[in-house]
């Protein structure tokens, strides 16, 4: 019994001292965790709102939660360039969040999937770029494309969907129609 | 809802992630204890119950004592200012907890029933090192699954780990007699057939369950 | 045993995987690309080294009787470390391997390096031992990944090179393919192997 105690001991003993080793190193590393996950966020803002200035777009919060972004030209924010929201939709294997930026008629100026887990060569070939190319074929058909009508081909829309992953193309496009819809009914709303 | 959701998480961890054909979790005793099926029922029931079990405890370790929020318990019982952030501790305090709760399940079975530890005894030491285990208690954190869920999520995770162990058991016992080109037998042989198994399971992920 | 056979005999000789089937699950979950595949073998690499060397510097001072307890902390304490960097510092393929990083805790050739050899081995021998494991266990990660990439997408590290004549078999990057990939290639080894043994 007594010695029951002492190994006990030891091993809790260990096990305090690499616990404060490891709060060491969480340390060093936390603020650079969150830093990537800050600078994800600020690339998928830039795509989505191309025109805004990145110092001006501004996060509109209700209870700490962001509803959506408002994006401007200038620091000043006088001059309105659109609006920034993510969306998201049930694909095959993951939730596709997105970023999708719509300016004040519904407009889509630009869009980034931020984070996906779809099957590799199916459905994760919506953020697929093509070899000597540089921005996703799958997304940039979005561009200036209504936000509030979009269907991929199957649906009778103009969305060419990816060959053998059609649920992964409808989920992302259907997204973006939702999202857009929350976002409207929450500008209506302030 | 509550229990549809119950529901889609069981089918969902059984066929459709199925740990071993889908997300490979479990594969070490997967091909060493899947020769014969009665080993298979052993380890299965082994690996369902400390799943379980390793489920529910680490959920709560997890949302009580490590996750920084208002329901921390070092913040009320140390008087804390804020909520410490203990996060980075999940995985050697789930690792721990699983190792301890094995030893402790052995003991317990060893005391109130001999002739179930004849059975279970020898797999329980390997389930501290079976990634399935571990897998599952990360993977219900990941999810953000609820109390509940998790342990349904532990449950049917080893259910659908002691399908694909029955499955593999039932053809290896047939494969002794089959004439196998000699570089192929044993572990090959095993991997080929998984292979082609989970084929036939890649079919369940076209199962769209209504969320 | 001299100090260079330490270092090659997790290679080939003794290869984690392909002769010891062991560290199975990251292996077929990773592999679905190069690149995922060495971010993992290295990850695990490290791990080795560092537990390895750990263990063996304080095998003298640890219980024989809690001994696998304290290994099992100090591979987990060196896994958080992985865990953590890789997430600030490689976040892509920190998200690309999900749970695999921390999962790399019950890789059971980290333990078993410990209990079979740096528990009881000088540490700069325990150190090769560590490295030459690990870096057989990337060398699996690399061929396995290297199939399943160029036959399931036709690239490598992801630059096509196989032209558009030649349709991808999507399959090998599915789960179904780390099966069947990994059967053949150790079918392979032990053919190899066979075939010596009737040579000599």
């Amino acid at each position: 019994m007594k010695d029951m105690l002492k190994l006990g001991g030891l091993l809790l003993l260990i096990t305090v001292i690499a616990a404060t080793a490891l709060a060491a190193v969480y340390k060093v590393t936390k603020p650079r965790i969150l830093e990537q996950k800050r600078l994800v966020l600020e690339r998928a803002l830039i795509l989505a709102l191309p025109d805004a200035d990145k110092t001006a777009i501004v996060p509109v919060k209700k209870d700490d939660k962001v509803l959506y972004y408002r994006g401007y030209a200038n620091p000043d924010t006088s001059k309105f360039v659109g609006y920034a929201f993510v969306a998201y939709g049930q694909g095959y294997s993951s939730v596709i969040e997105t970023m999708v930026g719509v300016d004040s008629t519904g407009k889509i100026i630009g869009l980034k999937v931020m984070s996906q887990m779809e099957t590799p060569g199916l459905g994760s070939r919506i953020e697929e770029v093509k070899y000597g190319e540089k921005t996703p074929w799958f997304q940039d058909q979005f561009h200036n494309r209504n936000a509030a009508k979009l269907a991929v081909d199957k649906d009778g829309g103009k969305i060419q969907s990816i060959t053998g992953a059609t649920i992964s193309s409808r989920a992302l496009t259907k997204s973006i129609v939702a999202g857009y819809k929350i976002l409207k009914k929450e500008i209506s709303r302030n | 809802m509550e229990i549809r959701m119950l529901f889609i998480i069981s089918i969902s961890a059984i066929f459709i992630n199925n740990f071993i054909f889908s997300r490979f979790l479990g594969l070490c005793p997967y091909i060493g204890v899947s020769k014969q099926l009665d080993s298979a029922v052993g380890m299965g029931a082994a690996v369902i119950f400390v799943m379980t079990l390793a489920s529910t405890v680490t959920w709560l370790v997890y949302t009580y004592l490590l996750l920084p929020a208002q329901t921390n318990l070092f913040y009320h019982l140390f008087a804390l200012k804020e909520p410490p952030d203990l996060t980075f501790l999940k995985t050697i305090a789930f690792i721990l907890i699983i190792a301890s709760l094995v030893q402790f399940v052995e003991m317990v079975i060893q005391k109130v029933s001999p002739a179930l530890y004849k059975s279970l005894g020898i797999y329980l030491p390997l389930i501290t090192t079976n990634c399935a285990i571990l897998g599952v208690t990360l993977l219900n954190i990941d999810e953000n699954y609820r109390f509940i869920e998790a342990i349904v999520n532990g449950f049917a995770a080893g259910v659908g780990f002691t399908l694909a162990l029955f499955l593999m058991a039932g053809i290896r016992e047939k494969l002794d007699l089959a004439d196998v080109p000699k570089a192929m037998q044993g572990i090959p042989i095993a991997f080929i057939t998984a292979g082609l198994m989970a084929i036939a399971f890649l079919g369940f992920s076209g199962l769209k369950l209504g969320m | 045993m001299s100090a260079i056979k330490v270092f090659t005999k997790g290679l080939y000789a003794q290869n984690p995987v392909f002769k010891q089937a062991l560290g199975l699950c990251p292996t077929l979950a990773v592999t679905n690309s190069v690149q995922n595949g060495i971010g993992m073998g290295l990850a695990a690499t490290f791990v080795l080294v560092g537990s390895n060397v750990l263990v063996s510097l304080i095998r003298k001072a640890v219980p024989a009787k809690i001994r696998i307890p304290i290994y099992i902390v100090i591979i987990a304490s060196f896994v958080t470390v992985v865990d953590l960097s890789m997430a600030g510092y490689f976040p892509v393929l920190h998200k690309a391997l999900g749970i695999f990083v921390p999962l790399i805790v019950v890789n059971c050739i980290i333990l078993g390096r410990a209990e079979a050899f740096a528990g009881k081995n000088s540490v700069g021998l325990s150190f090769l031992d560590g490295l030459g494991m690990g870096l057989g266990f990337t060398m699996a990660l690399l061929i396995l990944g290297t199939i399943r990439e160029l036959l399931g997408n036709g690239s490598f590290f992801g630059v096509p090179v196989t032209g558009a004549s030649f349709e991808p078999m999507l399959i090998m990057i599915l789960p179904p393919g780390a099966f069947l990939t990994i059967g053949f290639v150790m079918a392979f080894f032990k053919w190899l192997e066979n075939r010596k043994a009737s040579h000599v």
